[in-house]
């Protein structure tokens, strides 16, 4: 069963590609996340929400984070049509999505530092 | 498949992991790899380091990536900087967007290697194609600045020679670009030692160089023959036969050759491949086309070669007009030519003959709008005698020892007749000595009016009262080339005799010929007419030297020349 | 193409037809088309219905045909010319070294 999620076959190219950069790679983009997501939570204006989604948007698919990017994409396409509840709730989904995949990097760190 | 050159690339990308991965990637592949977080870093990093390519995220803070990309184009100036787009925006818009900044290309996210690899290496053919482009132009351009210094050496040298002529005389009138040399354009004029002008207009196959070589050779042989008295036709045998042998077998001169005799009021015409040259009478307004009737120089072999000439008389101010193909030849946004229609057109229109040139140039700017630089023009007028003046000749030699006291007799016979003009010769015998040289116009003009008198008159029998009107002369001419073609006996004598006298000396030339003679009295009663063409020889004769006179009923005619030598 | 040739059956006769500008781009075709025979033909015709336009170069084309062909023995002919281009051959004289029509 494929993991909606995070695809692992991304997971492995990176693996592949970073050799012992992978994790390095891991745990800056986990540190880029974290500040992401206070900047989510401290943007005001639709205009400053839809760059910073773009902006997670854009890691979130390179390291492999599926649900987490289409989640940013649509923040970047509608953060001006939606209400600020709306808006609200789809930041709470980025929020907990991420909650969701963090301890699969966690858990790659760990074993890339094994190998 | 050739491996890939390793380049160094700048990676601009504000995202610190994305930024981390694809110098990964990049540097994987074999390359060196700058990076910047935003696009103020990024054109930092370009001016400082110059990297092959650029991969370029497009919202950056600080400055994002389509201003980065406009200065780092502006940057690299000719050269070609690709830049590829990183990113994951998806309106077309968007995409337009960096395409106008100047992106080459994109990468979408998330990065693909594979696709990186093929992007960065198609990019790079690009970058190279563009070096080699840059670097052939610049070749080219100083190959190019070689050519032009090449051309203005030659047309430097070329000027010396065509110097020795006299086109600023002030019966002559001509336009012609500084740069008519290398459309093949020439344009000649020199005085005959006997006063009269000889002009030639010529066009040279091809441009540039090729056409300007043929120029030199062919401009001494006009210079030199003609100051020497050769006349027309042999000038255009000498000129034909030394372009046959020099140039190669698809390039020629087209010319035409002009003889202007102010002392016999007639021009003689040759004219070989060029576009209608016109006689323009005053008096009736009339003029005269002169076509082209031979083949142009440099294509006939010396048997084959024809140098028949065409005699028109002319009256004081009546004029020659002659001009180039880039004249009829000028189109317009229309691929229209102006053709010979039009410059009739002009010539019909033309209030003033003085300003025949400033009409035609401005019938030429209306018609196309701008000037050609190879058209070339020539009008030459026919003057007063006493309004036109030649140039000294130079002479080589010291003057120590000159024959002062011998004779020489001479007859040309039958023949001889047809084919040979002694004069040149007679002329050249007579200049060795010095005290003769001051008078050379005269002695040649005496010479060449007593020799012409005894072939045409004595030996020919034509009528000289024939040239009374434009049709005579025309016959008088006709049957001169046929009587001389058919001559089989008869002789001209020329006997000239040198002595001392005094501090300086005399000469003394006699002519005969095997004709019948003529009423000597009468001719000498007739009063001198300027007017009428015919008559006026024996009136030069002796107004030009010194005891002339007439025996054996008008066969024989002797005249005289003194000189003193200057303390 | 803008210049094509046709060779007679027994090779007596080449027929060279020049079609557009006969100008200096002609050049290499037009020497090509007689230089390259096996057997030099005896008579050559130059074909000008579809040539729409003739310089200076094209009658220098035209002098070194005349060459290889023979000089003064040669036996060339330049057909169908429209009046611009007649008049062009007819200043230049050359109807005195070429039969022209």
């Amino acid at each position: 069963m494929t993991d909606p999620h995070v695809d692992r076959e991304v997971l492995d190219t990176l693996r592949e590609v970073m050799e012992d950069g992978y994790t390095e790679l891991l745990e800056t983009f986990l540190a880029d996340s974290q500040s992401r997501l206070h900047e989510l939570q401290d943007s005001t204006s639709a205009k400053a929400l839809s760059d910073v989604a773009h902006s997670f948007k854009g890691s979130a698919s390179n390291m492999g984070a599926v649900r987490l990017a289409e989640l940013c994409q649509d923040l970047e396409s509608n953060a001006k049509d939606k209400s600020p509840e709306a808006l609200a709730q789809l930041v709470a989904d980025i929020h907990s999505e991420f909650a969701e995949v963090r301890p699969v990097y966690e858990s790659e760190k760990h074993h890339a530092h094994i190998h | 498949m050739q491996a890939q050159e390793p380049l160094t690339i700048l990676i601009a990308e504000d995202s610190a992991a994305d930024r981390l991965l694809l110098s990964t990637i990049v540097r994987r592949q074999g390359h060196q790899v700058l990076t910047a977080a935003n696009g103020a870093e990024a054109v930092e990093t370009f001016k400082e380091q110059q990297p092959d390519l650029v991969l370029m995220d497009a919202l950056m803070p600080v400055m994002d990536g389509f201003e980065a990309a406009r200065q780092i184009k502006a940057l690299a100036g000719e050269a070609l900087v690709p830049i590829i787009f990183l990113t994951s925006l998806t309106e077309s818009e968007a995409l337009a967007r960096c395409l106008e900044a100047g992106g080459d290309d994109f990468l979408a996210k998330p990065y693909n290697q594979v696709i990186l690899a093929a992007k960065i290496k198609a990019m790079d053919r690009l970058r190279r194609l563009q070096a080699t482009v840059l670097q052939q132009r610049d070749l080219i351009a100083r190959h190019h600045d070689y050519l032009l210094n090449e051309q203005r050496v030659a047309k430097a040298v070329f000027d010396k020679v065509a110097h020795s002529g006299c086109l600023s005389a002030p019966n002559i009138r001509y336009l012609q670009s500084p740069y008519a040399l290398f459309n093949g354009d020439l344009l000649l004029a020199a005085y005959t030692p006997a006063g009269d002008m000889h002009v030639m207009l010529g066009d040279f196959t091809g441009h540039g160089l090729p056409a300007a070589v043929g120029a030199m050779p062919l401009a001494e042989v006009f210079y030199g023959m003609t100051a020497k008295g050769y006349g027309l036709t042999e000038t255009l045998r000498e000129m034909n036969a030394k372009l046959k042998r020099i140039l190669p077998v698809d390039m020629f001169c087209c010319a035409t050759l002009l003889s202007l005799s102010f002392q016999s009021r007639s021009v003689e015409v040759w004219n070989g491949g060029m576009p209608d040259g016109y006689l323009h009478r005053m008096a009736s307004g009339e003029r005269v086309p002169l076509p082209a009737r031979h083949l142009p120089l440099g294509i006939l072999s010396a048997q084959a070669f024809d140098d028949r000439t065409d005699v028109y008389p002319m009256a004081v101010d009546d004029r020659v007009f002659l001009l180039s193909d880039g004249v009829i030849d000028t189109c317009d946004a229309n691929d229209q030519l102006f053709g010979v229609e039009r410059l009739q057109q002009v010539f019909a229109a033309n209030r003033e003959p003085d300003r025949l040139f400033e009409d035609i140039e401005q019938a030429l700017r209306d018609f196309r709008g701008q000037a050609r630089d190879d058209v070339s023009m020539v009008e030459v007028s026919l003057l007063e005698s006493a309004q036109t003046h030649g140039a000294a000749p130079v002479y080589s030699d010291s003057g120590q020892s000159c024959p002062l006291d011998w004779s020489a007799s001479f007859e040309f016979r039958g023949a001889t007749l047809r084919r040979f003009n002694p004069l040149p010769f007679l002329l050249q015998l007579l200049l060795e000595v010095h005290g003769l040289r001051a008078q050379s116009g005269a002695l040649y003009s005496v010479l060449a009016e007593l020799y012409s008198n005894g072939l045409e008159h004595g030996v020919l029998g034509l009528d000289s009262s024939l040239k009374r009107d434009a049709t005579g002369f025309a016959r008088y001419y006709e049957m001169r080339a046929a009587r001389l073609e058919a001559l089989q006996d008869g002789f001209v004598r020329v006997h000239l005799q040198v002595q001392p006298q005094g501090e300086g000396g005399r000469l003394t030339i006699r002519v005969e010929d095997s004709g019948k003679g003529f009423d000597v009295a009468r001719v000498m009663e007739r009063p001198v007419d300027n007017v009428r063409l015919s008559g006026r020889g024996i009136g030069l004769v002796r107004q030009l030297g010194r005891n002339a006179t007439w025996s054996d009923q008008g066969r024989s005619a002797s005249v005289e020349f003194f000189w003193e030598i200057e303390a | 193409m803008s210049v094509v040739t046709e060779v007679s059956p027994d090779g007596h006769k080449l027929t060279i037809a020049v079609k557009g500008r006969f100008d200096f781009g002609r050049h290499q075709e037009f020497r090509a088309s007689y230089e390259q025979l096996d057997k030099k033909p005896e008579s050559i015709v130059v074909d000008l219905k579809e040539a729409t336009y003739l310089d200076s170069s094209a009658l220098g084309m035209l002098l070194l045909l005349r060459d290889h062909a023979g000089g003064d023995e040669s036996d060339i002919r330049v057909v169908n010319s429209s009046s611009d281009v007649k008049k062009i051959l007819a200043i230049s004289n050359f109807d005195k070294l070429f039969d022209i029509s």
